[in-house]
């Protein structure tokens, strides 16, 4: 029987901004004169913001900004058999088209990807009989949503007192062509590859730095193995240059909360 | 004293060679000693004698069952856990001797308060614990008026207030696992 108390409105909503000349101008060209549209350069990261521990109610939390990409992560533990959980879910407002409250299939693709990020982190056999809940929450989604969320999970897990063989960062790169765009913006990743037979593609990488070893890789796309490998390793770059960002972060948090004490 | 250094996960805190073993919160791979948790370094110099690394956990009691009673572990050694964990005496595991004849019920009672070893992690729900020794059992009980009992035997305590005898399986306590706080 229908609902005919309710108005039902159309099921999916777009923000009117979506059609303004500014929106649907994609870039024709990835880089202008070796510049991107942001400005960067082609292997710059846009600046990192962290902070730990900001969530009081929860056992460990972290915040990460890369510019206007925002996530936030939340650390839960409970009694049960040993393993880790994540949940990645955007915030309705979060993209330029309105999400829906329930995870969608893109949603449990990228807690699937964390999940396996951090899993090979964590040390599990410390914990036989705990639970970790890793919940994530998109913010503001300008782009390298995904490794946003590995780099906060893994400062939330490090907050929370659990213990890791190494912290996990994570770093996007968008392929066209040749080029290797790292930390690319909503509008990069959604650009199309530029020409006929022009192959392009997304990689994402999940590094833990001070070991060296490679996490979690997911790349989707069709390019030529050689510049896969190159962007493979010009994302390792990126983490390692990222990784002083994640150390003092939590340093600072852990002074602050001896302090405290 | 120097500020103690503040160390993250994955960083490297030392060679390992004879003089250091990695404690609690490190892990060492490839001839280096790791940190695994974020907070403040300590180094410790070690005790020549072995030390057996025991695990005694405090108990209350609030299932019992004839062939197992289920409680709740309060603390672990001196350290009291923040949230309890869920254990299991199993009726085989109650005294080391005649083993076969015991009775629940004349061991254990719902409130009391056990000194415990774990045996093992059991399944997802519990702990295995294990009170077959002279020093593991019951340490404080309350009696059927509600007075705390006296134990005056192995087996038995008594109720001050009614003088009635209630059997447990009583502990005989090890001065190291009492902490005197002072009032």
């Amino acid at each position: 029987m229908p609902d005919t108390r309710r108005i039902t409105g159309p099921e999916s909503s777009l923000s009117p901004y979506t059609f303004s000349a500014d929106f649907t101008a994609t870039p024709t060209q990835p880089l202008n004169n070796g510049v991107r549209a942001d400005g960067r350069q082609e292997k710059q990261h846009r600046p990192v913001y962290l902070q730990a521990g900001l969530i009081t109610q929860a056992r460990g939390s972290a915040y990460a900004e890369f510019n206007r990409t925002k996530v936030i992560c939340a650390v839960e533990d409970f009694q049960m058999q040993g393993q880790i959980t994540c949940e990645v879910k955007f915030a309705t407002f979060s993209c330029q088209m309105r999400r829906q409250p329930v995870q969608d299939n893109q949603e449990k693709d990228m807690s699937t990807q964390l999940l396996e990020a951090l899993e090979p982190a964590v040390c599990l056999h410390k914990f036989p009989k705990s639970q970790v809940d890793v919940y994530v929450r998109v913010l503001e989604n300008d782009g390298s949503a995904l490794s946003a969320a590995i780099t906060c999970a893994s400062v939330a897990l490090a907050d929370a007192g659990i213990e890791m063989y190494d912290l996990v960062v994570g770093c996007t790169a968008k392929l066209h062509g040749q080029t290797i765009l790292v930390d690319p913006t909503v509008s990069e990743e959604n650009a199309p590859s530029t020409g006929a037979g022009k192959p392009g593609g997304q990689v994402t990488l999940g590094l833990m730095p001070s070991l060296h070893q490679v996490s979690a890789l997911a790349f989707h796309g069709d390019v030529d193995f050689d510049v896969l490998s190159q962007a493979v390793q010009t994302c390792q770059d990126s983490c390692q240059k990222l990784y002083p960002i994640l150390q003092q972060t939590l340093v600072k948090t852990v002074t602050e909360r001896m302090k405290d004490t | 004293m120097s500020a103690p250094m503040v160390c993250v996960p994955g960083q490297r805190v030392a060679r390992k060679d004879e003089t250091i073993r990695p404690g609690p919160g490190t892990y060492k791979r490839n001839g280096f000693i790791y940190s695994s948790l974020a907070g403040s370094l300590q180094k410790q110099q070690e005790p020549d004698g072995k030390i057996k690394s025991k695990c005694y956990p405090f108990t209350m009691l609030p299932v019992l069952h004839p062939r197992f009673c289920k409680c709740a572990i309060m603390s672990v050694g001196k350290t009291p856990l923040k949230e309890s964990f869920r254990g299991m005496i199993r009726k085989e595991d109650v005294r080391a001797t005649e083993k076969d004849r015991v009775e629940m019920y004349k061991c254990f009672r719902p409130g009391d308060i056990v000194v415990a070893r774990v045996l093992s992690l059991g399944d997802a729900q519990s702990y295995v614990l294990s009170t077959a020794e002279n020093e593991l059992g019951v340490v404080i009980a309350t009696s059927e008026a509600g007075a705390t009992m006296v134990p005056i035997s192995w087996c038995k305590m008594q109720c001050p207030r009614t003088l009635m005898e209630e059997f447990r399986k009583v502990a005989k306590v090890q001065p190291e696992f009492i902490e005197y706080t002072p009032t």
